[in-house]
């Protein structure tokens, strides 16, 4: 399903040249659920905007549902964006000055489908995160974790057979956080390909497969030392929050 | 349509829309106005005088000393210098012809009066407002006229009078417009007209084309192309020359009269303004309505280029209070066509409201105009067109922003803090 070989990333400003990520291999199967961990900085969502299509990368190759993506034009990587891909974002992102209705229309428009059969998706997709019933309401007027579930609604609405997730619960507490993740899980198991960035392990550990990235590169979670390093400061960390 | 989200939308920044649509209804107002009220000025300032314009020039002039005119003999006195100096004008070699002549179009200086069909009615129905010309046989010449019926005068048609006499001469030339106001229904020539409500006749012996009266106020308006040709010199203490140069000569001729009328007789007054060329006269005639329609055509460039300056800069201001929101579009699949699209068709929505409350004000202050001040009817074409034209500033204007939103990367929805 999404395929990176020996992938590179430099993010270049007037100063400094940036490697977010560097040699990167990763292959995530159809169907399966990953989750991508690793320390703040370390290139995750780099990986994610590149994997969803959002940004272009440096140097190796992508392939996408087995296309080879550098090769597309903007509006061929919109069309894919739209048709193939689901984003959830740890900001929700969803459109203040629509209502609940309207942003998870967004997508549909872009795809240019009827009316009759949007509809019918819109109320399909809120009936699946339990949000019909404020189809009229706006964000502003939303807990995070329901706008969460609208952004869900909205990603799912266009049927996505990847779903690309940006800590998703990185801004809600963990009841909501956890009523996000099963309906992730749901999603999964009707058939859709996850990838998730996460801070959390414990919502790591639900996922089929992790993925930890340091200083831009996958790492084998068993060997690398830098690992179990980040594993303590992650716990230390949660501890203390708690 | 993508209509309904795009309304919800702009329904949460009203005082934006409100602010544009009524700018741009305002501005639709004023433009659709000004510019017809320049049109009518243009096509006024621009209509044929009935004169052939070029190498004209006018000669006005007084004697100092010269007999009042009140006198037995005084009014041969005077005749016999107009004369001389008419003969020493017509024998410059650079001049065509000469003719004496009391005003000219748009001179704003007329002897005005009345023409009817019976003696003794004062102007009223069935009589017509006329302008009079006193001049000589040489005015076809001199005036560049065009004679379309009957025949030019005689020099034996020709008589001279004191200025105060109000005796009526027996034949007259009149224009086309007044011997159809006069005679509807057939031709004018032979008949006989009364003049100023007198009760001897004049007959109209020739019609001309086109002769528009020496004033251009509005009060003209009723009269504009009837005039009355009188085949008379009037006597009295000044005196007006019309003067045609051989063509290119109207520089030479203008800098050569004085001396030739002071060569006649040094006892009058010729200052700079006793020659001028006809053009200078056709200046000053329409110094203000000239004036106007700049004065005007600037306010409208004015008005437009604020009105696109709003826009620009409202879009601008919006561009950048959804920067996130473009990212989100882009990212969930917009094309950049679509995001410029969303900015184009936003403000064709705001500027289609705008014009159609533009398109309520433009006729309201066209009757305004028309209740207070002299102005006609707007005609729709003049609304619709500037409807067009609003709406083509406010796409024009909206381009630029809307094409820096659309290049918004659609990383935004992910790294925007
Ligand atoms: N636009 C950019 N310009 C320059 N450097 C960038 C840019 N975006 C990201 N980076 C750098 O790339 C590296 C990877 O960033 P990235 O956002 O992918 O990290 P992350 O793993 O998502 O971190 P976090 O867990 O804090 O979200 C960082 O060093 C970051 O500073
Ligand atoms: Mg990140």
């Amino acid at each position: 399903m999404l395929k990176m070989t020996h992938l590179s990333k430099v993010y270049r400003t007037e100063v400094v040249e940036t490697y977010a990520l560097r040699d990167f291999n990763i292959d995530v199967k159809e169907g399966e659920f990953v989750a991508v961990t690793g320390p703040s900085g370390s290139g995750k969502t780099t990986f994610l905007t590149i994997a969803g299509l959002l940004e272009t990368f440096t140097g190796g190759t992508y392939h996408l549902d087995g296309i080879e993506v550098s090769q597309l034009d903007d509006n061929a990587r919109s069309k894919i964006r739209n048709e193939k891909i689901g984003f959830i974002f740890q900001a929700f992102n969803l459109i203040p000055d629509l209502n609940v209705f309207d942003n998870v229309e967004v997508p549909l428009r872009y795809r240019g489908m009827k009316a009759p059969e949007r509809k019918q998706r819109i109320m399909d997709a809120l009936e699946r995160v339990g949000l019909a019933s404020r189809a009229k309401h706006y964000p502003a007027e939303l807990s995070g974790g329901q706008q969460q579930r609208v952004a869900i609604a909205r990603a799912l609405a266009g049927s996505p057979r990847l779903l690309l997730a940006d800590e998703p619960t990185g801004n809600l507490d963990t009841q909501m956080a956890r009523g996000v993740m099963e309906l992730l899980e749901e999603i999964h198991r009707e058939g859709a390909t996850i990838v998730m960035v996460t801070h959390d392990p414990e919502l790591a550990a639900r996922a089929q497969r992790n993925v930890h990235i340091i200083d831009g590169q996958v790492v084998d979670l068993a060997e690398d030392p830098r690992f179990h390093a980040h594993v303590v400061e992650a716990r230390q960390g949660k501890v203390a929050a708690e | 349509m993508k209509l309904h989200p795009m309304i919800a939308a702009l329904r949460r920044h009203k005082a934006g829309v409100v602010l544009i649509a009524l700018q741009i209804a305002l501005t639709l107002a004023i433009v659709c106005n000004a510019v017809f009220i320049i049109g009518q000025r243009v096509s006024r300032v621009n209509r044929p005088t009935g004169l052939d314009e070029n190498n004209l020039m006018l000669v006005t002039q007084s004697w100092v000393g010269a007999p009042s005119g009140d006198q037995p003999g005084d009014v041969d006195k005077l005749d016999s210098m107009q004369q001389a100096d008419l003969a020493a004008l017509r024998a410059m070699p650079d001049v065509e012809s000469v003719a004496p002549i009391n005003s000219l179009p748009l001179l704003n200086s007329s002897w005005n009066g009345s023409a009817a069909l019976k003696p003794g009615v004062e102007l009223r129905e069935g009589n017509a407002r006329t302008t009079y010309y006193f001049t000589d046989e040489q005015a076809f010449r001199t005036l560049g006229l065009k004679l379309v019926a009957g025949r030019a005068f005689t020099p034996a048609d020709v008589q001279h009078r004191g200025f105060r006499d109000t005796s009526t001469p027996p034949v007259v030339i009149v224009t086309k417009a007044l011997a159809d106001k006069l005679f509807p229904d057939g031709t004018a020539l032979g008949k006989t007209i009364f003049l100023d409500g007198g009760s001897s006749p004049s007959t109209i012996i020739g019609e001309v084309d086109r002769l528009q009266v020496p004033g251009t106020g509005s009060w003209t308006n009723s009269f504009t192309w009837n005039a009355t040709l009188v085949p008379t010199r009037l006597d009295a203490g000044f005196a007006r020359y019309a003067v045609r140069a051989k063509p290119g000569r109207l520089d030479a001729v203008m800098h050569a009269v004085p001396q030739v009328l002071y060569g006649v007789n040094r006892m009058r007054v010729l200052d700079d303004d006793s020659v001028k060329p006809f053009a200078q006269i056709r200046q000053e005639a329409y110094r203000s309505d000239v004036g106007m329609a700049i004065l005007m055509g600037v306010v409208c460039l004015i008005l437009l280029g604020v009105t696109a300056a709003g826009i620009v800069g409202l879009t601008s201001f919006w561009v950048g209070q959804r920067h996130r929101q473009i990212g989100v579009r882009r990212a969930l699949g917009a094309r950049k066509i679509d995001i410029l699209h969303y900015f184009q068709m936003e403000n064709l929505l705001i500027s289609g409201v705008g014009a159609l409350i533009g398109l309520g004000l433009a006729i309201g202050l066209n009757m305004l105009l028309m209740k207070h001040f002299e102005m006609d009817r707007l005609p729709v074409l003049y609304v619709l067109a500037g409807i067009v034209v609003v709406m083509a500033l406010g796409q024009g204007a909206v381009f630029a922003p809307a094409r820096r939103a659309s290049n918004v990367p659609p990383v935004v929805a992910t790294r925007s803090v």
